[in-house]
């Protein structure tokens, strides 16, 4: 008996082992994770005794300030419902999320640039106050664009950037709420089918369709030789690959410039294109738009989804196997491939940015309490995606989209708008996913825009009009 | 000569007794009063009580089970006394029962071996324990688990001390019947068998085991007696085909639990993914694991880790009891806490030396399913809290709050200390009978 007993023994000790790898995994390796953890509440609570910093608008408007209940700060939101998923909440029971997550030791102070402040407000015996964040968020602009998705009653996102700087001028998420009700409301926020908690605009993957066309049109134009004004046979106006049909939403037999491809938004052209270019190609320039990539926005990573081919709910690395179908399907915007607003919204600003994607940033400057900038966000560079000249010609295409085409929607008397839609197809007896990403003024661009709806109107418009009014509205028209 | 020792064992436990209290105390002034260092005092009475008790009744008893256990409680109820001082209150008393009883079996039940006698009487008792809170268990704490029973104003959970009674039962059984479940009359499936009709009690056991799992609906108490039996029936025999069995069978009904009860299929779903439902299923666990990472190296010190919300309830339900680990983990780092895990696994290899030293079967066997008892149980707790496994709730033995899990383990802890005093009585006879020996050899050896 003795020789099963010790090794009982044995197996006991290396259960103990086990116990203590697990510990130290937890308590060493884990823990800044768990520390990380929106869920986690305890730097919270340890911080409500912190005057916490000021969330502010462009406009110097406040989107966050405090409450003081018993020597606790208690956060609240003047604009309650304008932005919720951006300002994120600071509380007590749920953690935090947005930038009181991201911005959390500007807010409170304990970033190194505030540090010295503090460190004499502790020898004063005053109460230890956090830096002011002041947001890039244009009030008018994401009232604008929220309006626009609550008009229509609709699902969505907006994500509007300042074409040069990749600044936030308004990023909207609806369903919104308001964070007032936050405590109210909590069951209620979680359980709904809407799930207004969600940043759309950051964590929505939704299927760009013929949005998608801008990237396959870059790699035509720099990589396959094409011409806008360049003739392609489109056949019957059907194209069957390896017995699959694409078909179109509407008939266009005959030959078709790419230009007018573009801007009727042709599948079967589009398709063709996509098998001459092949799946490198298209893949290599859905790299340089950025997708496979986490957009370096300073929000929390957690809440911040990478376009690009999703392949059972994993996404896929460029060069996955796929076959003549899947790359035609590609090239059209179908075939699993999962977008967020704000990836569609950063095309569209390098696009209209001579071919240079911006770092899309939301805080412009952190200001102490006497409005001494401590830290001014300089833009810069995210990646060059295409040629000035694809640029410029992707410009007149777009152009001609909105004028002439699809993008109808979208047409100012008084600017001139570029775009490309997207009608993407979800099935499930759901109507469509709209799209309208593009910029204004098409010679100038200042502002560049992603507008999509969920569950649209069958003809795929819903997005157009919200487009052009939040254009708009960034220009001060 | 073993009394001396852990006289020697004590005094660094009395100091880190001291010094807990100490910091509670410091850590939270404000809130609770010089008075509670008491607790101290109380501690200090025990050990010498304790040590005492043992000079005159169990002189040779193992030197090391009472600072280990003693070192645990008092951490246990340091850990209960900064949560709450009003529940530490009800735990000295429970600990001064459990003293009680831990006298009264070392001084009453010396000759622990007649409970050989009594084993089906002891087993059934075990079993009839378990199906009155089968029946008439009431659900205390609202987690859908029936485990404890009113009787007059006292609330008891009888499982604690089914256990026990079961181990013995185990211990007389396995031991008369070892041979013959050594040997192979038949195969089932390829696989050697002992004779069936041996194999009768044992599968009494195992249906009993799984009995609580579908009918109390309680994962930790049926997974422990399970692991108990199998531990002993491979002690007894030696041989793995049985734990292999048994390991099939469980996975058998773990599934079908899987499957068919809710609360294990949740219990694994928040074990994958705890952060799904975060904030409602759960929450616990996510807040466990919050408490254990922001302990670190060294942790946030005693009476300083954020374990009470703003309005001075736990974060963390069922702190004090179940999770009371994670509480030690935060406030004492992974220091602390994998002193704590060391102490246990001290404990265990105490519990299984005296079993490899003891001289009979039944002493053999007994020692190691307590011992064994004491290890599943640390570990199905500790590894669910940090979710290593998934969670099922049972009490950390010896440091949790509860009364019938504090009484039934000093019970359990009667029986090793009674155990090792027997053996090492019978050593030093024999080493005394030598030594009178000796000197006559040695002298007429020895030119003069």
């Amino acid at each position: 008996m003795n020789r099963s007993i010790r090794r009982l023994f044995l197996v006991t000790t290396a259960l103990f082992a086990a116990l203590l790898a697990m510990l130290a995994y937890q308590q060493m390796i884990n823990a800044g994770a768990l520390a990380e953890n929106p869920h986690n509440t305890r730097k919270v609570y340890e911080q409500m005794h912190i005057d916490r910093g000021l969330i502010l608008a462009s406009d110097n408007s406040e989107l966050a300030k405090n409450r003081k209940v018993g020597g606790f700060y208690y956060r609240t939101y003047p604009q309650g419902d304008l932005a919720p998923q951006v300002i994120g909440y600071n509380d007590i029971n749920y953690g935090q999320t947005g930038l009181e997550h991201s911005e959390n030791d500007y807010l409170t102070g304990t970033a190194d640039e505030v540090e010295l402040t503090n460190f004499f407000d502790n020898l004063l015996g005053r109460p230890q106050t956090g830096a002011n964040i002041k947001t890039t968020i244009n009030p008018k602009v994401q009232r604008t664009a929220l309006s626009g998705l609550q008009k229509i009653g609709k699902s969505g996102a907006v994500v509007v950037l300042d074409v040069h700087t990749g600044a936030v001028l308004a990023m909207v998420s609806n369903p919104t709420y308001d964070l007032n009700d936050l405590d109210a409301d909590w069951v209620q926020l979680n359980k709904a089918q809407s799930a207004p908690l969600l940043n759309r605009a950051t964590e929505g993957l939704y299927t760009p369709g013929s949005s998608f066309k801008l990237i396959t049109t870059a790699a035509a134009l720099e990589t396959g030789g094409f011409t806008p004004d360049e003739k392609i046979d489109n056949g019957n106006g059907t194209l069957d690959v390896n017995g699959n049909v694409v078909h179109n939403w509407k008939d266009f037999p005959g030959d078709y410039s790419f230009s007018e491809a573009f801007s009727e938004s042709i599948n079967t052209v589009f398709a063709q294109i996509g098998l001459k270019l092949g799946q490198q190609k298209l893949e290599e320039y859905q790299q340089k738009f950025g997708l496979y990539q986490k957009p370096p926005i300073d929000l929390p990573p957690g809440e911040v989804d990478t376009s690009g081919r999703y392949v059972n709910g994993a996404l896929a690395a460029p060069g996955s196997d796929m076959n003549q179908v899947q790359v035609a399907w590609m090239a059209i915007g179908q075939e699993d491939l999962q977008v967020t607003p704000l990836q569609m919204a950063l095309i569209a600003q390098a696009i209209g940015n001579g071919g240079v994607m911006m770092k899309p940033y939301l805080v412009d400057q952190v200001l102490d309490r006497n409005s001494t900038v401590i830290k001014q966000t300089q833009p810069s560079e995210w990646m060059r995606s295409i040629r000035p000249e694809t640029a410029t010609t992707m410009t007149g295409m777009m152009v001609d989209v909105v004028n002439n085409g699809t993008g109808f929607g979208a047409r100012s008397s008084r600017v001139q708008i570029a775009g490309k839609t997207g009608t993407a197809e979800v099935g499930g007896g759901k109507g469509p996913t709209a799209w309208f990403v593009g910029f204004a003024p098409a010679d100038n661009p200042q502002v560049a825009v992603a507008v999509v709806v969920s569950n649209a109107d069958e003809s795929g418009h819903d997005s157009s009009p919200i487009a052009h009014d939040v254009l708009l509205s960034a220009l001060g028209y | 000569m073993e009394r001396r020792r852990e006289a020697v064992n004590f005094i660094p436990v009395v100091l880190l007794t001291a010094v807990g209290f100490a910091s509670v105390y410091a850590a939270r002034s404000s809130q609770i009063s010089a008075g509670s260092l008491g607790y101290g005092l109380l501690f200090l009475g025990i050990f010498v009580a304790v040590h005492a008790i043992l000079r005159i009744a169990a002189p040779h008893a193992d030197p090391y089970l009472m600072p280990i256990t003693g070192l645990l409680a008092a951490m246990g109820i340091m850990m209960i006394y900064r949560i709450d001082p009003s529940l530490a209150a009800a735990q000295a008393t429970w600990l001064l029962v459990g003293v009680g009883l831990f006298t009264a079996i070392i001084i009453f039940l010396r000759n622990y071996r007649k409970l050989d006698d009594y084993i089906y009487l002891l087993g059934i008792i075990g079993i009839l324990l378990l199906v009155v809170t089968i029946v008439a268990g009431t659900d205390l704490n609202g987690s859908g688990v029936r485990l404890w029973l009113k009787i007059g104003g006292i609330v008891i959970q009888p499982g604690e001390f089914s256990k026990v009674l079961i181990t013995i039962f185990l211990a007389g059984y396995l031991h008369t019947k070892r041979e013959l479940l050594s040997t192979t009359t038949w195969r089932f499936a390829g696989v050697p068998m002992p004779p069936l009709k041996h194999l009768g009690p044992l599968l009494t056991v195992w249906g009993v085991s799984f009995g609580m799992l579908l009918l109390m609906n309680d994962l930790g108490p049926s997974l422990l007696l399970f692991g108990i039996f199998l531990g002993m029936v491979y002690a007894a025999t030696g041989r793995v085909t049985y734990p292999a069995i048994g390991v099939v069978l469980i996975t058998a009904a773990g599934t079908f639990a899987y499957f068919t009860k809710a609360i294990v299929h949740l219990r694994v779903d928040l074990w994958l993914n705890p952060w799904t439902d975060a904030t409602n299923k759960g929450y616990q666990l996510a807040q466990s694991l919050f408490a254990i990472g922001d302990g670190g190296l060294f942790g946030t010190g005693l009476g300083k880790g954020y374990l009470l919300a703003p309005n001075g309830n736990p974060i963390i339900p069922a702190l004090h009891t179940d999770f009371i680990f994670s509480a030690i983990a935060e406030e004492l780092g992974l220091v602390g806490a994998s002193g704590l895990i060391i102490l246990f696994l001290l404990l265990s290899y105490r519990g299984f030396k005296i079993a490899v030293d003891a001289d009979d079967g039944f002493s053999k066997l007994l020692a190691a399913g307590i011992s064994i008892g004491f290890a599943l149980q640390t570990f199905f707790i500790i590894g669910g809290v940090m979710k290593l496994i998934p969670l099922t709730g049972i009490t950390l033995p010896f440091v949790s709050y509860g009364g019938s899990s504090i009484v039934s383990n000093f019970a359990s802890l009667a029986l090793l200390v009674l155990i090792s005093n027997r053996t090492n009585s019978q050593r030093a006879r024999t080493a005394r009978e030598a030594r009178l020996a000796a000197p006559a050899t040695a002298a007429a050896g020895r030119p003069s």
